[in-house]
């Protein structure tokens, strides 16, 4: 890891003044975020806010334009000049994400789909197997090992991916808009194993569409609108008392 | 000459026309994909001339291009023509279909949704192991009725050995036909052909069927 260690921080994430445009559109400015460990923090706000692209570049799946994003209190983007692929890598580590479209590899089964990055890292088949069947039980998905994702439903589908993502034992969790592809049975399922997640003090990041779930679960809630962060707070602050007219105007648009 | 005395003939042919197109199919699957990835980088000159060199092998006539690389080295060089024909028709016939391949290997690299490769990402995949794991094993079974095409026009271009009088059984049928003034040789050609392309048909399907476990 890079010596270039930040002031003392006990967050896992640290975004500091995040930028982000694609050509003229600017879709993040000046995103700042502070995620410690234990926390589960919910992202809410209109479609094209920003909440996905802040994500997707915490997750380095985006390269964000200026701004400082900390792991742990490392440098993984300082100034908007990246760490080392190498160092990127290893921060990779650090973080697991789940897609709203579930992206699972279609030509493995389950099984393989959980297993086969913790052993490419170098950890002991047997342990990974051991440790994937316990998340199968745990995501209610005991029997479905040799299942390809195509025999799957959704809810099925993303309870896997969650369970891939957790077999590498990542620091923090990232969600985008997890249940945006699912109808309204299968979206409680995967809420639902989310939820034992944050009991279990999973940390976790979630983009999602789904208030009373956000309101619900997180202890830290941010809106979003033009790629600003308008207001953030607790759960209970954010919905039950908005400050700001934009957030007021969303919740109750939302609650229409 | 009897019917079973030409048929007798034209199959000593047969283990050239098949040395054909198991060699050529043999060097332009791989070259095909080495093609494939030059046209796709990122360098845009290698794309560009990668591009044209594609155009020119899909544009001009196979026949055109296994005269050029038989007799060209004599026209150009004067090097004396090599006595065996196989090698000019396998190099000619490899970087023809190589071009075709790597055109059904670039759509189906290009069909893969981008969700897998960030998936293969942030789950540490290095990119050697995002392609080789995740993406060639799909890349392969979406272009197996392309490649099944390909294929079955292999088996009959293999004819096009004539041109340069390679002994294939194409090329003996004809022979036959000019002294016996007689059609029936390309009847039996066309009869090997059509059996030929039956077995092809029946492994491709095979293949295609053994990937079936998942959509």
């Amino acid at each position: 890891m890079p010596e270039n260690k930040a002031k003392e921080s006990s967050a896992i994430l640290e975004i500091r003044g995040l930028s982000k445009s694609f050509g003229e559109n600017h879709v993040l400015k000046d995103i700042s975020l502070s995620v410690k460990p234990g926390n589960v923090v919910s992202i809410i706000g209109p479609s094209g806010s920003g909440k996905s692209t802040l994500l997707r570049c915490a997750s380095f799946l985006e390269t964000a334009g200026g701004g400082d994003i900390l792991y742990d209190g490392m440098y993984a983007v300082k100034e908007g000049v990246y760490a080392s692929r190498n160092d990127l890598n290893r921060f990779r580590t650090l973080f697991g994400m789940v897609f709203q479209n579930f992206n699972l590899f279609p030509h493995y089964s389950v099984m393989k789909n959980i297993c086969e990055p913790p052993v490419l890292h170098g950890r002991d088949r047997e342990e990974v197997r051991e440790k994937a069947e316990e998340l199968l039980k745990k995501m209610g998905l005991e029997g479905k090992e040799n299942a390809y994702p195509c025999q799957l439903s959704g809810g099925q589908q993303q309870r896997v991916a969650i369970a891939r993502a957790l077999a590498l034992d990542p620091e923090i969790l990232y969600f985008d808009e997890p249940t945006s592809a699912l109808d309204p049975e299968l979206t409680g399922e995967v809420l639902k194993v989310i939820r034992q997640l944050a009991d279990d003090h999973m940390t976790m990041v979630v983009v999602t569409h789904e208030m009373p779930f956000a309101r619900a679960v997180s202890n830290h809630v941010v809106f979003m609108d033009r790629g600003f962060i308008v207001e953030e707070g607790h759960p209970e602050e954010v919905f039950g008392n908005p400050q700001k007219d934009r957030t007021k105007q969303f919740l109750t648009n939302y609650k229409q | 000459m009897s019917l079973m005395t030409m048929i007798l003939k034209m199959s000593e042919g047969l283990g050239k026309t098949c040395a054909i197109f198991f060699l050529t199919l043999l060097f332009s699957l791989p070259l095909g994909m080495i093609v494939a990835l030059l046209r796709m980088s990122r360098n845009k000159i290698v794309s560009a001339v990668t591009r044209f060199v594609i155009t020119v092998l899909r544009g001009t006539p196979l026949m055109l291009q296994l005269l050029a690389v038989t007799y060209g080295p004599y026209y150009l060089f004067r090097v004396n023509v090599s006595r065996n024909k196989l090698i000019p028709v396998v190099i000619a016939f490899a970087i023809n279909y190589a071009a075709y391949f790597a055109e059904i290997y670039r759509g189906g690299i290009e069909s893969i949704p981008v969700g897998q490769y960030e998936a293969a990402t942030v789950l540490g995949y290095s990119r050697l192991q995002t392609f080789m794991r995740i993406i060639l094993p799909q890349v392969v079974k979406r272009i197996m009725p392309s490649v099944t095409n390909e294929v079955v026009t292999l088996v009959k271009d293999t004819s096009i050995a004539f041109t340069v009088s390679y002994q294939e059984m194409f090329t003996i049928g004809k022979q036959i036909a000019n002294s016996q003034t007689s059609f029936l040789p390309f009847i039996v050609a066309g009869v090997f052909y059509y059996l030929f392309n039956l077995i092809v048909d029946r492994v491709m399907g095979r293949i295609e069927k053994s990937l079936d476990y998942y959509k």
